[in-house]
């Protein structure tokens, strides 16, 4: 089989996988593991435009997811506004995030990024404990109402899961779209080298603010629904681990690829239930795992630096190549 | 015609004068060089030229129009293009896509268009495709076309800049060391290639130390020593110049500190 059919073939299989899902799985646990991972996908595609295209490191992601799923929590809750506005605000409002993170990317390079976009992580879980009349503070925000679309509201397992695979769907044709024409190019080429890409006459700043405010919006999309599908929000869930966490998605993935980061979205999510996943699993070997999380995802990123730096995108492409020599 | 001016140009850094008001004019279709032993100050000239640096004193016209205080996506625009003395290619994009983000200087610039996948932004997608194997082709590295520019052997690396930096369609090519690391054979190419580009009507001006290839393509030389201006003139009569030699047979005894 010629690399061009593998090419359309794997897309094509995966979306067929994915869309049996929910009449394979009856189970509402599984389902929204499954959900959760199809959220995560939506930050991880933005976070591989920005980190995986266009190397701008970020180590405050989740706090763009707890933007957006603050302000769709507020909206619906407090002001009653329909869920449809209340979920396009989350992302209004995290790409503001995003303008404001991208204005240290001008100046700084490498870790000196990484400490900025750390501290403004840090800063906004900050903001989400203290700030109690929107958030709540550490007690959380509860009793989030379920999406609605007009007068349908959407709180079937199975539809959860349709409406986070659907949005999916249009971030990643959107993702594809770009990474694929002029932008894309325009991204990788700050990656390679910003004189070279300064010197083809690439509007570098331009190009990195755009780009964070992409990623920005996704990951405030994905903070929308995910206020949406579990109904109660509070600021551990938007910490420097769960930035971490989706950095490490990005670099297993592998850069310059949006399939590599989405399938290591979907993988490093189902690792944490694994004990839902499969049945026969011991429940302290999967509560040990649990545990272990973060230590999993760090040991993760340890050894693909090391020992495949290109991530899971390189490694199939690889393989691809010298199948097609041989 | 003069299509570049450079004059009374000085950059600072710190108490080093790297370029002390140096002046020079480049004709519109002729290859000028610029040369002098290392840390002359040639690169630092390229990059005040190019909006990479901005020099303290000075004035740099192009075509008549001021170029010092641009940014170097304004002197891309305007027409000057320039290599680097380390290639800055874009290491994990191919040969190809490499020249095609050259080619965007001069496109629309359609974030829009691409996130939306509008026939436009297609249609620009294919013309770039296929000005970047031309120019591939005119630079004679075709066969590189889908190559990882990681991949690519050192010589090549800089032909492909050099097709990239004529993607932006420029008046002016400004190449830094285009000959570093190539051997004799791709470096007797080279010189073809350089002819074939000034042919097209592309001014160019070449930082080089290879003086067989300086003394065989340049219609005139700039010789810089310690960031002065020392000599000019057409290749007889640099070789002969007194005050060059000097600072070529200086050259060694710099080196040792």
């Amino acid at each position: 089989m010629g690399m061009r059919n593998l090419k359309t073939l794997v897309p094509l299989l995966a979306v067929v996988a994915l869309a049996i899902v929910p009449l394979l799985v009856t189970d509402r646990f599984l389902l929204k593991i499954f959900t959760f991972a199809g959220i995560n996908v939506l930050v991880i595609i933005g976070l591989a435009l920005l980190f995986g295209h266009a190397g701008q490191v970020s180590l405050g992601h989740a706090a763009f997811v707890g933007v957006g799923a603050y302000t769709c929590a507020y909206c619906t809750v407090e002001l009653h506004w329909p869920w449809l506005l209340a979920f396009l605000l989350a992302g209004v409002f995290a790409s503001v995030g995003g303008l404001i993170l991208a204005l240290p990317s001008l100046r700084l390079k490498g870790h000196y990024l990484a400490m900025a976009t750390l501290s403004f992580g840090l800063l906004m879980t900050l903001l989400f404990t203290e700030a109690e009349f929107i958030t709540g503070g550490v007690d959380g925000f509860g009793g989030i109402s379920f999406p609605s679309l007009g007068p349908f509201e959407i709180r079937e397992a199975s539809s959860l899961y349709w409406l986070v695979w659907i949005v999916v769907a249009i971030a990643l044709v959107g993702a594809f779209n770009l990474t694929s024409l002029r932008p894309g190019r325009a991204m990788r080429a700050l990656h390679g080298s910003e004189l070279g890409a300064q010197a083809c006459g690439v509007d570098i700043v331009g190009v990195k603010v755009r780009t964070f405010v992409v990623s920005a919006l996704l990951a405030g999309f994905a903070g929308a629904l995910y206020a949406s599908v579990v109904g109660f929000i509070s600021p551990s869930v938007f910490t420097l681990n769960a930035s971490i966490a989706f950095l490490a998605m990005t670099v297993v993935g592998g850069s310059g690829s949006l399939a590599g980061p989405i399938v290591a979205a979907i993988l490093l999510t189902l690792v944490q239930y694994l004990e839902a996943l499969i049945p026969g699993i011991p429940r302290e070997t999967a509560q040990t795992l649990q545990s272990f999380q973060e230590d999993i995802y760090g040991l993760a990123i340890i050894l693909v630096v090391i020992f495949a730096p290109g991530g899971l995108a390189t490694m199939w492409k690889r393989r691809l190549s010298k199948g097609k020599t041989s | 015609m003069t299509l570049l001016q450079v004059r009374n140009v000085t950059k600072r850094f710190g108490g080093l004068t790297a370029v002390d008001d140096v002046s020079f004019d480049v004709f519109e279709g002729t290859i000028k060089a610029l040369i002098g032993p290392n840390g002359a100050g040639k690169s630092t000239l390229f990059n005040s030229l190019t909006g990479f640096d901005r020099p303290d004193e000075g004035s740099v016209l192009f075509d008549g129009a001021e170029l010092v205080g641009r940014k170097p996506r304004e002197t891309v625009r305007a027409g000057v293009a320039r290599t680097f003395q380390n290639t800055q290619l874009f290491e994990e994009m191919t040969a190809a896509e490499n020249v095609m983000v050259g080619c965007q200087a001069h496109q629309p610039k359609g974030f829009t268009t691409a996130l939306l996948r509008l026939p436009m932004a297609h249609g620009e997608d294919r013309e770039a495709r296929e000005e970047a194997a031309r120019l591939l082709r005119l630079i004679g590295v075709e066969e590189w076309l889908d190559a990882q520019a990681a991949d690519l052997p050192a010589g090549i690396r800089r032909l492909v800049e050099i097709a990239r930096a004529l993607a932006t369609k420029p008046r002016l090519l400004l190449l830094d060391e285009p000959a570093a690391g190539l051997n004799e054979t791709e470096t007797r190419e080279l010189v073809d290639t350089l002819f074939r580009v000034r042919d097209t009507g592309i001014t160019v001006v070449i930082v080089e130390h290879d003086m067989g290839l300086v003394m065989d393509v340049s219609d005139e030389i700039v010789v810089i020593d310690r960031g002065r201006k020392i000599a000019e003139g057409p290749p007889r009569m640099i070789q002969k110049d007194p005050a060059v030699i000097a600072a070529y047979l200086g050259e060694e005894a710099d080196d040792d500190d």
